[in-house]
């Protein structure tokens, strides 16, 4: 009996060892750039008007990504979760294929589909919006690489919800539309929040594929990137550790998020 | 009215097929069965929240196929009550119903007025399935399914709700089909009982019918018949069979005299059972119990000794070994003292031959 114990003991304190090596791997390089440039970072926002306006259209993008996000991931997911189709497996598997593709690669398939030769890229064109090197481009890549991360968040936050809720709200009156509406959405609200915002974190991460479909104008990721290639390690520091600093924000935010009403009922 | 013909419906391997019964508009049915059986397959088919796949059923005279859930007419209650919980007890109850004043006084009746200030969060079982009940009756369904609603209800609010909802139901002319374990609540509750097993109907009718003869072994000792014997009829013919006085003609209505022999019991009855292999039942509260000889007017009486006493409150089961068959009766357990039963002694077991039913 002692000696299953002592087998369990150091079991356990094996596993701890290991933990903590994987910990100190993860956190190690991310609180040494905070700890070099952090406090560089924090003043350069004050004086450097290039990173606060590549922080600002880092921002906005990846918030007009994660509507669109949103927009079109909802009923994705919704379907997904609640209904039965013909090629449901397929287009799941199809959904989460961004993922899993090299980023780079991803900006290049976004650029033969959207740059100016491509039927899709000169119709945009023929309506003034050009797709290339432009905050439309990063809104692009942003939204393909990230939105695959919605709909995998949103299927759990709907799967969370006992479908019958829907079915009683039907018997007490309910469209469907109105019982998704009433019952539905406020019940995976929490849910799909947390998506958005693991959305909006990966989008305001992403550089492969921006940095093949555009460049300038610069996102937060480009102008470390360019700063290092350019000037060096010193120069890519400050904007680095603000951008690790900044990644904290969204995960307080999800952290916030008490779990889902609906999981409890 | 709810009427169902060869309806069928498929919930992933689950089929429900063939299912026929009718509950008459105003009526109220039981739906009996063991788990897994398909009896909340059932009420979610009616409702329109399973598709039906083959069949016909009628609600209130109008075809339910096509109908959306929302334009059936009915309300439905699951077995944890699924409220919606981001809602009050109040949102919940309000949540379907037109007539605020009708809400409130259904509320009010079931005991759920009270909780229209709280969350669902912190509501028990039992208050839960108040407020269920309150939400499903709100909007005046002109149907009521009812899946176990009262088994998280304590003993002595249950006989209450129950009472209510039984009241409700002839008040607002309500035709109720409730899904149940309790056999007790079946008989006190149904008009029509449905006995369903694996997705199909086994027998249906009148619940006292049900009970007293039931269509087959299976279904007798699912009801809860605990003399369920295995044996071979004989039909004796019209002969006029030694019947003793007190019991009905044993020629009346088509009955023939009937022996029916299992191990080494003969067993007299009468009915229209074929001759062959079958089953008696016989319900353990139909057996009488007696400590000498005597004399009786039931027919079938014979000489054991105790095997088993189990005393469960008011209530003593008794086994008795009649010459390797067992016997099991009901009696009080004030009889069973007063009788100074003890397993090993001798005992007389006896019941009338219409208290045998042949399956």
């Amino acid at each position: 009996m002692s000696g299953a114990r002592a087998a369990q003991r150091a079991a356990s304190i094996a596993a701890a060892l290991l933990a903590s090596l994987l910990l100190l791997f993860l956190l190690a390089p991310l609180a040494g750039l905070v700890a070099a440039g952090g406090a560089g970072g924090a003043s350069q926002l004050f004086t450097d008007a290039e990173l606060r306006g590549s922080l600002a259209l880092t921002a906005l993008t990846a918030t007009a990504a994660t509507a669109l996000g949103i927009l079109g991931g909802t009923p994705l997911a919704w379907l997904l979760e609640r209904r039965r189709f013909p090629g449901r497996s397929l287009v799941m598997a199809l959904v989460d294929l961004p993922l899993v593709v090299p980023h780079p690669v991803a900006g290049i398939a976004l650029l033969l589909v959207l740059g100016r030769g491509s039927a899709a890229g000169g119709a945009l064109l023929a309506l003034g919006l050009r797709v290339v090197g432009t905050p439309l481009g990063i809104v692009a890549a942003m939204c393909f690489v990230s939105a695959p991360l919605y709909v995998s968040a949103a299927r759990e936050a709907f799967g969370r919800v006992d479908p019958r809720f829907e079915a009683v709200a039907r018997t007490l009156g309910d469209t469907p539309w109105r019982a998704f509406r009433r019952v539905t959405l406020p019940l995976a609200l929490r849910g799909l929040i947390a998506a958005a915002i693991v959305m909006w974190a990966r989008a305001v991460s992403e550089f492969g594929a921006i940095v093949i479909l555009a460049y300038n104008p610069k996102v937060a990721s480009v102008l470390s990137y360019d700063r290092f290639t350019s000037f060096g390690l010193s120069e890519a520091l400050p904007v680095a550790a603000i951008l690790a600093l900044l990644a904290l924000v969204p995960l307080v935010a999800l952290r916030a998020l008490r779990p889902e009403r609906g999981a409890e009922a | 009215m709810i009427a169902a013909s060869g309806l069928g419906a498929r919930v992933g391997a689950f089929a429900l097929a063939d299912v026929t019964f009718t509950v008459p508009r105003g009526g109220y049915g039981v739906v009996i069965g063991p788990a897994g059986s398909g009896k909340t397959t059932l009420l979610e088919t009616i409702a329109g929240i399973v598709p039906q796949t083959a069949g016909t059923l009628t609600l209130d005279g109008r075809a339910a196929a096509g109908l959306a859930p929302e334009q059936r007419g009915l309300g439905i209650v699951y077995q944890r009550g699924l409220l919606f919980p981001h809602l009050t007890v109040e949102g919940n109850v309000m949540y379907g119903a037109a007539d605020a004043s009708f809400a409130r006084m259904v509320a009010d009746r079931l005991g759920a007025l009270a909780l229209f200030g709280r969350r669902v969060r912190g509501l028990s079982g039992g208050e839960r399935a108040l407020a269920a009940l309150a939400r499903a009756l709100a909007p005046r369904p002109s149907i009521l399914l009812l899946d176990e609603p009262f088994g998280a209800l304590d003993p002595r609010r249950r006989a209450r709700v129950r009472r209510e909802v039984r009241a409700l139901h002839r008040e607002l002319g309500i035709t109720v089909l409730q899904v149940t374990h309790d056999f007790t609540e079946a008989g006190l509750l149904g008009d029509v009982a449905i006995l369903l097993d694996g997705g199909r109907v086994l027998q249906s009718g009148e619940p006292g019918a049900v009970f007293r003869a039931p269509a087959s072994p299976y279904i007798a000792e699912f009801l809860g018949a605990e003399n369920v014997l295995a044996g071979e009829v004989r039909v004796l013919g019209d002969a006029a069979p030694d019947v003793m006085p007190g019991e009905p003609s044993t020629t009346a209505g088509g009955h023939r005299a009937i022996e029916f022999r299992t191990g080494a019991l003969t067993i007299h009855t009468v009915g229209d059972a074929q001759a062959g292999d079958g089953h008696a039942v016989i319900r353990a509260e139909e057996v009488l119990l007696s400590t000498s000889e005597g004399t009786s007017s039931a027919r079938n009486r014979f000489e054991g000794t105790i095997a088993e006493i189990a005393t469960l409150g008011a209530l003593t089961r008794v086994v008795v070994d009649v010459r390797g068959t067992p016997l099991v009766a009901a009696l009080t357990t004030r009889s069973a003292r007063e009788l100074a039963l003890a397993e090993g002694q001798r005992v007389w077991a006896s019941f009338k031959a219409m208290a045998v039913h042949l399956c």
